[in-house]
């Protein structure tokens, strides 16, 4: 039996990435989708041979068995709530929410509807990521000292950078993704965070933060530094990276997540640019999604997961502002 | 469920097996010269070890051939007139008339033939293709491989003994040019002429190397390098095609995703990890039952594993004659 999936919202960039994978993947039916745009959904329903839905509602009366939340921020929990009432599979984009109060009342209303909420962390599907978990799991590092990341992207303009819609700017962005994956690598959490964050560094016409330096402490012992920056220019031969460079005892592991690439120059005016080849990390997270409604069992990256990342960053912007490091409590 | 029997126990036909063993078929069983092999291989990977190869073939509705080049005639006749669908190893054979009476017996019986010319499911190669296939490059007129490492000792075992054997393995572009000149057809279309140097008759022991030049019927040029005269090691692939509005490269010495260097040696194992759907073994062989189940042609028709034999042995007597050999004459 195909699995049916529908789509509530085109704002997130993500959300073309998923429709390619949504098509790629064997066995599943996109049965509709849903964005405030009207034109927006129906030339891209058309694109991808499904549906275009009038309203949430009208998505959500298809019955999909999954229903992939991509719109701003600041909508998750609207839309997630509404959702958790009708589909009992949720993929919500990454960050959870704008503020930890959102982000725990979706994990609440998700738990008491029985829909099961997971995040959109496809990094962790990145095959050398995934590496790099089980080289850690088998002790290949020994005690592993730091961890410096790297999370760096371009500006990606729209309602990124109106906090209203987005919660903050590079920030909130860029912070979750890593956290994430450190957290999942050692099962462990952020105990304290402080932050350098720049305000217009790169874009000064605009009232967001574009730069920011983290350093963190885990549980675990371990720390580290992540660069969240929406630095990389228009031009530039990528979107961004995430690159993880830890040492430990035994050695010294650095993971690049996005390679490997071609190198292309194309297009007008012509530029230089990667192509990344292989299955994409998202290709892995929409597999995962399908799975989990396949078989019924529990999300793979779970709404807590979301949570936790999400009060990171929300933990960096409040260094920033008090200049002091900031701890985090785990009861 | 389809039964697969592997013909040939050596050491593609592991590399077969691990990709079967995650597809949906069941391993029917192996068949071997040397009749200790195919039951070591039944034990380690399932199925049962026939000592004659019709009564693998009855069991089985998939041969897959995996012996080595020389070897390839027999079965792949037998399973045809057996009525078997087949997979073989790259090259199909070792001459274009063995090539020839195969693709012909295979049409008279109608039994699917796909050959396992793997580089068109790396997904380096595939991603390469495509963006050619998208437009994105334009027209394409230079294209460039490079595929080099070291000579193929296999433990130094027979195997190894039937590489340095010329008459049984074709040497370099026979094992290894073979891969790109296939891939090179696969993006650029029908090569016209080739002319090619290289070592084939200069005498040096366990080594081979040849330089291409590939003429397409489009009008573009190729670039061939295939080496076992580099050093030791991973082999190295290099691959570019510059189109009138565009190029795309890539080179297996760029820096991987993955790179660990440990206190008690710095030499660093670098790696690009691959999603499992990505193995390319694995791709090739899901992508044949794919097109089975669906009655879609191959990736790799019978007639691509003809033509990349023939222009191979036209760069083989290329070298040998020191003269450009036009691909639509050439026979062997």
């Amino acid at each position: 039996m195909a699995v049916r999936i529908g789509l509530c919202s085109l704002d997130h960039l993500h959300a073309m990435s998923y429709l390619a994978c949504l098509a790629e993947v064997p066995d599943i039916d996109l049965v509709g989708i849903w964005d405030d745009d009207k034109k927006l959904r129906e030339a891209t329903a058309q694109r991808f041979n499904t549906q275009a839905c009038a309203s949430l509602q009208d998505l959500l009366d298809r019955n999909p068995d999954g229903v992939i939340v991509c719109s701003a921020n600041a909508l998750h929990r609207e839309h997630v709530e509404a959702a958790a009432q009708l589909t009992p599979y949720i993929l919500c984009e990454k960050p959870i929410a704008t503020s930890a109060a959102d982000g725990q009342a979706m994990i609440d209303v998700c738990q008491a509807a029985g829909a099961k909420l997971q995040i959109a962390f496809p990094v962790r599907f990145a095959p050398a990521v995934a590496e790099a978990k089980r080289m850690l799991d088998a002790n290949r590092l020994g005690r592993v000292y730091s961890a410096a990341c790297t999370n760096q992207g371009f500006n990606p303009g729209r309602w990124f950078v109106n906090r209203e819609q987005s919660g903050g700017g590079a920030v909130i962005d860029h912070t979750v993704h890593v956290v994430d994956l450190l957290r999942w690598f050692w099962d462990t959490e952020v105990v304290e965070v402080y932050a350098e964050i720049g305000l217009g560094f790169f874009r000064p016409d605009l009232d967001i933060d574009d730069a920011g330096l983290l350093s963190f402490r885990l549980a675990n012992g371990v720390y580290g530094t992540l660069d969240t920056s929406w630095s990389r220019p228009e031009g530039h031969h990528s979107w961004g990276n995430v690159i993880l460079e830890l040492v430990g005892s035994e050695g010294v592991l650095s993971v690049d997540a996005f390679r490997p690439h071609l190198d292309v120059t194309a297009g007008t005016p012509r530029r230089s640019y990667w192509h990344p080849w292989g299955r994409s990390p998202d290709h892995g997270l929409i597999d995962d999604f399908a799975d989990m409604i396949r078989t019924g069992r529990e999300p793979s990256i779970s709404g807590h997961d979301g949570l936790q990342a999400l009060r990171v960053a929300l933990a960096a912007y409040e260094s920033a502002q008090t200049g002091q490091p900031v701890a985090l409590d785990h009861d | 469920m389809h039964r697969v029997g592997i013909v040939g126990a050596g050491s593609i036909s592991r590399v077969h097996a691990a990709a079967w063993a995650r597809l949906p078929v069941e391993l029917a069983g192996w068949h071997d010269v040397v009749p200790e092999a195919a039951v070591a291989a039944a034990e380690r990977w399932g199925g049962r070890a026939f000592d004659v190869l019709e009564d693998l073939l009855a069991a089985s509705d998939i041969v897959d051939v995996c012996t080595n080049v020389a070897a390839h005639p027999e079965p792949v006749l037998a399973a045809a007139h057996a009525g078997k669908t087949i997979v073989c190893e790259k090259p199909l054979a070792r001459t274009v008339a063995q090539c020839e009476e195969i693709l012909a017996v295979c049409t008279e019986r109608q039994v699917p033939l796909f050959v396992a010319h793997v580089v068109r499911f790396f997904p380096e190669f595939e991603a390469a293709w495509r963006t050619v296939q998208a437009g994105t490059i334009g027209k394409p007129g230079m294209m460039r491989t490079v595929r080099a490492g070291g000579f193929p000792r296999m433990g130094g075992g027979a195997a190894a003994r039937r590489y340095a054997d010329f008459e049984q393995s074709g040497g370099v572009i026979m094992d290894v040019g073979i891969h790109d000149i296939d891939f090179h057809r696969w993006c650029m279309g029908e090569v016209e002429r080739v002319f090619a140097r290289g070592l084939l008759e200069a005498g040096v022991p366990e080594c081979d190397h040849a330089l291409l030049v590939l003429r397409f019927e489009s009008g573009a040029i190729g670039h061939i390098e295939a080496s076992w005269a580099h050093t030791p090691g991973r082999t190295r692939t290099h691959l570019e095609i510059a189109g009138d509005q565009g190029l795309v490269a890539w080179d297996s010495r760029d820096p991987a995703s993955l790179s660990w260097r440990t206190r008690t040696d710095n030499m660093p194992m670098t790696r690009n990890t691959l999603q499992e759907a990505d193995h390319p073994y694995f791709a090739e062989l899901a992508h044949f039952l794919d097109c089975l189940d669906k009655g879609c042609e191959f990736r790799v028709t019978p007639h691509d594993a003809l033509m990349a034999v023939k222009v191979s042995q036209a760069a083989l007597h290329s070298i040998r004659t020191g003269q450009p050999v036009a691909i639509a004459d050439f026979r062997d």
